[in-house]
C-alpha cells in the first residue's frame, strides 16, 4: 500500500497523448447545447432546478453510465494491448494497489466531467439571465450525488474491463444495459439498477419523472453495491492468471 | 542445495487434466547464465510466469534469494527484471515515458532511464513513440525496462525472438556481459540449442513439462557420443573384416562408422585393414553435435 501513490502517478502518465479531454467535455457540451435550445422563462421561480433537469437528462441517464464504462475500458485498454499486464504485475506492486489506482483515476476523471457539467449549467443559467440567485447547494449536491452514484458502476465496469481483453465487449454490454435506463428508473426496482443510480441521484427530486426515492435509501443501496463490486473486482484481479 | 540463488522444488502447474509443468527442480547459482532450453510449448513460459508470480503453481515451491515466493513477493520482485514472451510496451508513449511508468513504481533515480537506454542503444530514438518501433527496438526497450531496477536476477523469455542476425549477436553479447559487469544472474529461455550454447554456463532442458537434463554446459557436451569414421577403398569388405573382431561397423556409402574405441584398438583396426589390402583414405573422429544430443534427450528423430 505504500506504493499506491507511485502506481497512481504511473497511471496518470499513461494517459498522456490520449484524447481524454475530448471524452470528458463531450457530455457537458451536449448538455450545454440542450440548455441553450430550451425555452426557459428566466423570470419564473425555480428556473434553476428546471434548467438543471433539462440539462442533466441526457447527461445523467445516458452519458454518465456510458462514460464510467468508457473510462474503465480506456484505462485497461493499453494494458491488454501489448502485454502491459504482465509487465506491470511482475513489478513489485500489489494487485490490489493496481486495481485501486486505476479505480481512483477513473473516479477522478468522472468527477472532472461532473464539475465541467456544473460549469456548463452555471454558464447557461447566467447566459439566460435567470433572476433567482445561483442555488449553489443544489448544484453541488446534484453533481456530487451523481458522481457518488456512479462509483459502484465504475467498480462493475472496471471488473469487466480487466477481465475482457476486448475493448468493445464491455462497452457493448454497457450500452445495452444503459439504454433501458429511462424505463427502469421509473420502476420501483430502479434504485437497485447500477446503470440507473446516477440519474436517480442527480436529477432533482420530485421532478417531472415522478421519481421519488429518498436520498438516504439510495445512498444506502449505492454504498452496499459499491462494497460488493469493489470486493468482486479485487478478488478477480488477485486471482487473474496473466 | 539451500544456498542456490533460485530454486524450485517439485514445481507443478496443471490446467485441468493437462500438466503444463511437472515437478521441476530448477537450480540457479549466483551469476549463472542459465539456459532454459526446450521446444515451443514445453513449459518454459509457464515456469517463468510462476517465477514472476503472474500465475500460481498448482503445487511445489519457489525460493529466490533465500526467500520463499510468492510469500515475500514484493521483496523478491524488487530484485527481478523480466521480459516475458513478446516485449510489453505502451504504444502511445515514447521510450522515455514507457520507462518512466515503471520508474515511478520502482522508485529508482531518473538518471537510470538514460543509463539503460544507452545500454540497449536506444538513446537516439528515445523520444519517438514506441508504436513506430521495429520489433528489434521494442525488444531492446523490453530489455531496458527489465534492467531499469538494477535487478539481481534477469529473466528473459526468448529474448532473440524476431531479431535479425545482427540483433541476435548484440543481444547475446549484452547478456554475456551482464554477470561480469553488473553481477546479474540471468535465466534465459530459448528453443534454439545453438543460442544457449553460446551464452549459458548452465543448462536445463525441458520437454512436455519435465526437466530432462540440468547441469553445466560442459556436462552436456561431455555426454556427446564419439564415433570414428573410416573412408576406405572397399567399405563392404572392410566392414566384414572389422565385424569378425566383434566390432560393428555401419556402412554409409563409402564411409564406415564405428562406435568409440580406445586408441590402441583404432591402431589395431587400421593395421589389420592395411594388411588385408584395404586402402585407408581418412580417419575422422566425430563427436555427436549438441543438436543431436538434444534430439536424443528429447526423444525425437531427426527428420
Amino acid at each position: 500500500m505504500r506504493t499506491l501513490h507511485r502506481i497512481f502517478y504511473a497511471e496518470i502518465l499513461k494517459l498522456k497523448r490520449s484524447r481524454l479531454g475530448f471524452i470528458l467535455i463531450l457530455s457537458p457540451l451536449m448538455a450545454a447545447m440542450l440548455g441553450v435550445m430550451y425555452n426557459l422563462n428566466a423570470e419564473q421561480p425555480g428556473a434553476w432546478p428546471i434548467l438543471l433537469s433539462q440539462m442533466a437528462m441526457a447527461h445523467a441517464v445516458l452519458f454518465l453510465p456510458l462514460l464510467s464504462g468508457v473510462l474503465s475500458a480506456f484505462i485497461c485498454r493499453y494494458e491488454h494491448a501489448n502485454g502491459g499486464w504482465k509487465q506491470l504485475l511482475s513489478l513489485p506492486v500489489s494487485r490490489t494497489g493496481v486495481y485501486i489506482s486505476k479505480y481512483v483515476v477513473v473516479a477522478t476523471l468522472l468527477l472532472a466531467t461532473q464539475l465541467i457539467f456544473m460549469g456548463a449549467v452555471l454558464f447557461i443559467g447566467l447566459l439566460k439571465g435567470i433572476a433567482e440567485p445561483v442555488p449553489w447547494l443544489m448544484l453541488v449536491n446534484s453533481v456530487l450525488n451523481g458522481w457518488l452514484a456512479s462509483l459502484p458502476l465504475i467498480a462493475l465496469q472496471m471488473l469487466m474491463a480487466i477481465a475482457w481483453a476486448s475493448f468493445a465487449a464491455p462497452l457493448a454490454v454497457n450500452v445495452i444495459l444503459t439504454l433501458p435506463n429511462l424505463m427502469v428508473i421509473q420502476s420501483k426496482y430502479g434504485i437497485y439498477y447500477p446503470w440507473g443510480q446516477p440519474s436517480l441521484a442527480m436529477l432533482p427530486q420530485n421532478d417531472s419523472f415522478g421519481i421519488n426515492v429518498s436520498l438516504e435509501t439510495l445512498l444506502f443501496v449505492i454504498g452496499g453495491s459499491f462494497v460488493l463490486f469493489v470486493l468482486a473486482g479485487l478478488a478477480y484481479i488477485n486471482r487473474k492468471e496473466i | 542445495m539451500s544456498d542456490a540463488f533460485v530454486q524450485t522444488t517439485q514445481l507443478t502447474k496443471r490446467y485441468g487434466s493437462r500438466t503444463a509443468v511437472n515437478q521441476i527442480n530448477l537450480e540457479l547459482n549466483k551469476q549463472d547464465i542459465y539456459g532454459f532450453l526446450g521446444p515451443n510449448g514445453a513449459g518454459k513460459t509457464t515456469t517463468i510466469r510462476m517465477l514472476l508470480g503472474l500465475i500460481r503453481p498448482t503445487s511445489g515451491s519457489i525460493r529466490m534469494f533465500g526467500k520463499s515466493f510468492p510469500k515475500s513477493r514484493m521483496d523478491v520482485l524488487k530484485k527481478v527484471g523480466s521480459l516475458v514472451e513478446s516485449p510489453s510496451y505502451y504504444g502511445h508513449l515514447n521510450a522515455c515515458e514507457n520507462l518512466e511508468t515503471i520508474r515511478r513504481i520502482i522508485d529508482v533515480p531518473a538518471a537510470r532511464i538514460d543509463e539503460v537506454l544507452s545500454i540497449v542503444g536506444l538513446t537516439k530514438d528515445a523520444k519517438r513513440v514506441v508504436k513506430g518501433y521495429s520489433l528489434g527496438m521494442r525488444q531492446r526497450l523490453g530489455i531496458a525496462a527489465a534492467l531499469l531496477g538494477s535487478p539481481e536476477l534477469l529473466i528473459l523469455d526468448e529474448p532473440t525472438n524476431g531479431l535479425d542476425p545482427a540483433g541476435i549477436l548484440e543481444m547475446r553479447e549484452l547478456i554475456k556481459s551482464l554477470p561480469d559487469q553488473y553481477g546479474i544472474t540471468v535465466l534465459v529461455s530459448s528453443h534454439l540449442l545453438s543460442e544457449i550454447e553460446q551464452m549459458a554456463n548452465r543448462v536445463g532442458i525441458i520437454q512436455h513439462g519435465s526437466i530432462l537434463f540440468q547441469d553445466s554446459l560442459e556436462m552436456l557436451q561431455r555426454q556427446a557420443k564419439h564415433h570414428i569414421r573410416l573412408a576406405v577403398s572397399d567399405p563392404r569388405q572392410a566392414a566384414h573384416t572389422i565385424s569378425t573382431w566383434g566390432i560393428h561397423a555401419a556402412q554409409h556409402e563409402d564411409l564406415l562408422t564405428i562406435s568409440y574405441v580406445p586408441n590402441e584398438q583404432v591402431a589395431l583396426i587400421v593395421q589389420q585393414l592395411v594388411q588385408n589390402g584395404h586402402s585407408i583414405y581418412r580417419i575422422v573422429d566425430q563427436r555427436q553435435s549438441l543438436e543431436e544430443i538434444f534430439l536424443s534427450l528429447t526423444g525425437k528423430e531427426r527428420s
